[in-house]
């Protein structure tokens, strides 16, 4: 028999684990960003490779520093969280934005939209689109000017130029132009840098419910929510309103739909709660592009129904085992 | 076959290949015995032995001292060494009655048929035997039997249920009694329903034990004046937890705060019902019981028929030892079974299994990223992640208002968990300010 007899370690019960960790579900949302992440690159050249690995060290920095500042462990940074917020935000803005106004917002993001909370987890609002809406607010101009994107095979060229084309979002909406569906799908319209694509954005989006880390129930509430009404509004008034389809396929909603929305600190807990989220945000978003002043909504979509989160939460607990008193037996 | 399953659950591993195909092993009786008089729910057995008595196989040690209480008797022949407090497995204090084993006088007892017509029994009876022989809820609760099986006068029951799910991972003591012991088993149902007169009984396998169900269904049709029927359930954790079972099987919710009872069902373990088989028959107390020895870190798994009382070491010893590797013992499954200090412990009533794991990391917490998958696994669709955060607030009430009594403490949201949250303790530590203070003195 062993010499051993003491010296076991203590602790509580479960005695096992699951292997999901948070920085394997950070990865794995990289990797499922990656496709689109590459089309992006594609299309608007190696420049925003440089935008993606400013935005990211410069939110690690600002997590790091802030971490530090409240004597807490900076080591945090290593949940692949605030590397994450810095990709996602270049995939929201032009491609022609400066990397000045990429660092900004992107320590704009984990300070105001995370670390101020109380860090990860702690945030309300979705910090990628935190750090977006300042710069649409500070920097109108720079945020509405898309230059267009380049053929798929020029992407080792120059630089993009700095003539400005209207989204196709923007060219429905205020010149009533249309664009070939198969641009749309592949991305090869003008747009924010990570939302063009499609395509490489649906892959994503299935690696992550393959991999169960986003509810499906969210996607299809939302998606849903913006295809049925706008398909109503053109079945009503096919002059006026584009196709549902075209809607689904224009602007951020997919990415939205699959990396924002979807964000589990800022989504609720719950089926319910996340279908009542996406259904709240897909209303915003048809109102905003249908009714309102921009040609796009979905960054608003989202933050208000961030704002709504908490609330949501409280009214759609899950109801107990055995909460309903049996009838009968 | 379509296998019958609850809401929500985990699927870990199940560990379970070291030991299900292994035979049980009677243990050789041993020199010494410490059996403690706190093995089941309830009051401790007070002790009716003193330093020096001698004593023979089946002897009382403690008796029941109230009504929720059960009888401890001596599993061996011998003399009593002495009676010690020491720690139960978690760590409070009972007394245990420490006993010099005569093995000669011990390897010759036998128990013999008792002269109990069967065809004539009645409830009482069962019931007195239940309670002489100390029958208590061997699954691991350890709620004495007696009680269990005795409905206050405006409740019944119609629905019997033999638990042989074993959902916890490596444990595989209740699958070996199936397969070995299945007409015993089949003869103890046939006891229960001539007194309760059952309108059904299902014998609840998981389908990982297939051999278990085959079992069953060959001798079904020979006791065929049973309404017995062997249901299959989805192999996942935690398929053996009584109200969720209930449900599984009979389609019957229990109301949050009431008992199998209050829907006319009694779930039995299938080791309890094989003691309550011999203590008719042959008139023996529980003196043993299946335990699996199990893990990496011990050299030759096994089941095995130990005596209560037995010590730790002794059954690490008999499985050839425990490798330098171990960091981890448990008493019971992984799941839901407590980590041991020392081996300073031995058999009781309650003991499922003794494993000792090889890598077992104490994991770290790290903020909660409300991703929801504790939601999407509570079997009792509770909201561990908020009672996780009320309790750490010391916000009782509201942990109260969201139903934290309802726990029954699984695991499955601590398994799932990718911030390594241990959200089990934190229940616990609110169930237990409620169960001490009331909710109404929140921390503030």
């Amino acid at each position: 028999m062993s010499a051993k007899v003491g010296g076991f370690v203590l602790t509580s019960s479960p005695h096992i684990f699951g292997k999901t960790s948070t920085p394997r579900i950070m990865m794995t949302v990289m990797v499922a960003l990656a496709p689109a992440v590459v089309m992006s690159m594609a299309y608007f050249g190696v420049r925003v490779a440089l935008l993606y690995a400013l935005s990211a060290t410069v939110a690690m920095a600002t997590e790091a520093v802030t971490k530090m500042a409240r004597q807490q462990d900076w080591r945090s940074i290593g949940d692949g969280s605030a590397a994450l917020t810095g990709v996602l935000l270049v995939m929201t803005l032009p491609p022609s934005i400066s990397p000045l106004l990429v660092a900004l917002a992107s320590a704009f993001s984990i300070f105001i939209g995370k670390e101020v909370f109380g860090g990860l987890g702690a945030n309300i609002f979705n910090p990628a689109l935190v750090g977006r809406a300042f710069l649409s607010a500070a920097y109108p101009v720079a945020m509405t000017q898309y230059s267009p994107p380049r053929s798929l095979f020029a992407f080792l060229g120059q630089s993009p130029d700095a003539v400005s084309q209207a989204t196709p979002l923007a060219a429905a909406r205020f010149e009533g132009i249309t664009t070939s569906w198969m641009d749309l799908f592949f991305g090869q319209v003008g747009g924010s840098i990570g939302e063009t694509s499609t395509a490489a954005l649906l892959i994503g989006g299935v690696i992550l419910l393959w991999f169960r880390v986003i509810n499906w129930r969210l996607v299809v509430a939302y998606l849903g929510t913006v295809f049925v009404l706008v398909g109503i509004a053109h079945l009503t008034d096919p002059d006026q309103y584009p196709p549902a389809l075209f809607h689904l396929l224009s602007g951020g909603l997919v990415l939205a739909a699959f990396f924002m929305v979807t964000d589990m600190v800022t989504s609720p807990d719950t089926d319910l709660g996340v279908v009542i989220l996406g259904v709240g945000a897909g209303l915003i978003v048809i109102t905003i592009r249908l009714f309102g002043g921009f040609p796009e909504g979905v960054m608003y979509s989202i933050l208000l129904m961030n704002a709504a989160t908490p609330i949501i939460n409280r009214y759609t607990d899950t109801r107990p085992f055995g909460s309903i008193p049996q009838k009968g037996q | 076959m379509a296998h019958l399953t609850f809401k929500k659950g985990v699927h870990p591993p199940s560990h379970k290949s070291f030991t299900e195909r292994r035979p049980i092993e009677r243990m050789p009786v041993g020199d010494a015995l410490s059996v403690p008089l706190t093995q089941h729910l309830g009051v401790p057995a007070t002790p009716v032995v003193r330093k020096g008595d001698r004593v023979e196989v089946g002897d009382l040690l403690g008796d029941a001292s109230k009504l929720i209480s059960a009888r401890i008797h001596s599993p061996a022949a011998g003399t009593v060494k002495r009676i010690v407090d020491q720690p139960l497995p978690g760590g409070k204090l009972a007394q245990y009655v420490e006993i010099t084993v005569d093995r000669e006088a011990t390897e010759q007892h036998t128990f013999s048929e008792t002269d109990v017509d069967l065809g004539a029994i009645t409830r009482e009876q069962i019931l007195e035997t239940m309670r002489t022989a100390g029958v208590v809820g061997m699954g691991g609760a350890t709620f004495p039997t007696d009680v269990k099986f005795s409905p206050m006068p405006d409740k019944s029951f119609d629905v019997l249920v033999i638990n042989g799910a074993e959902c916890e991972p490596y444990l595989t003591c209740d699958h070996r009694v199936m397969v070995e012991e299945t007409e015993a088993l089949m003869d103890g149902c046939r006891l229960l329903h001539k007194t309760y007169g059952f309108k059904a009984i299902y014998i609840a396998i998981e389908a990982n034990k297939p051999d278990a169900i085959n079992a069953f269904e060959d001798v079904v049709a020979v006791y065929s004046d049973l309404p017995i029927k062997v249901a299959s359930l989805t192999t996942k954790y935690p398929q053996g937890a009584e109200k969720t079972l209930i449900r599984t099987v009979t389609g019957r919710i229990i109301p949050t705060g009431k008992l199998p009872l209050d829907v006319g069902a009694v779930v039995c373990n299938v080791q309890t019902l094989f003691a309550i088989y011999e203590a008719v028959h042959f008139g023996k107390p529980v003196i043993e019981r299946v335990v699996t020895v199990s893990g990496a870190g011990i050299e030759s798994p096994k089941n095995i028929r130990a005596m209560i009382g037995t010590p730790l070491d002794r059954l690490v010893e008999y499985c050839g030892g425990i490798t330098e590797s171990v960091n981890k013992v448990v008493a019971g499954g992984p799941m839901t079974g407590m980590a041991l200090p020392t081996l300073d412990y031995s058999v009781s009533k309650g003991s499922s299994g003794f494993l000792f794991l090889t890598n077992a990391d104490v994991e770290i917490e790290s903020p909660c990223i409300k991703c929801g998958r504790c939601v999407a696994v509570c079997p009792m669709n509770l909201m561990p992640l908020k009672l996780a955060a009320f309790s750490r607030a010391g916000r009782f009430s509201e942990a109260q208002r969201l139903a934290v009594n309802s726990c029954f403490e699984c695991g499955s949201c601590s398994f799932v968990c990718p911030a390594k949250i241990n959200i089990v303790a934190y229940v616990r530590h609110a169930k237990h300010h409620i169960r001490v203070h009331g909710s109404r003195e929140d921390k503030r």
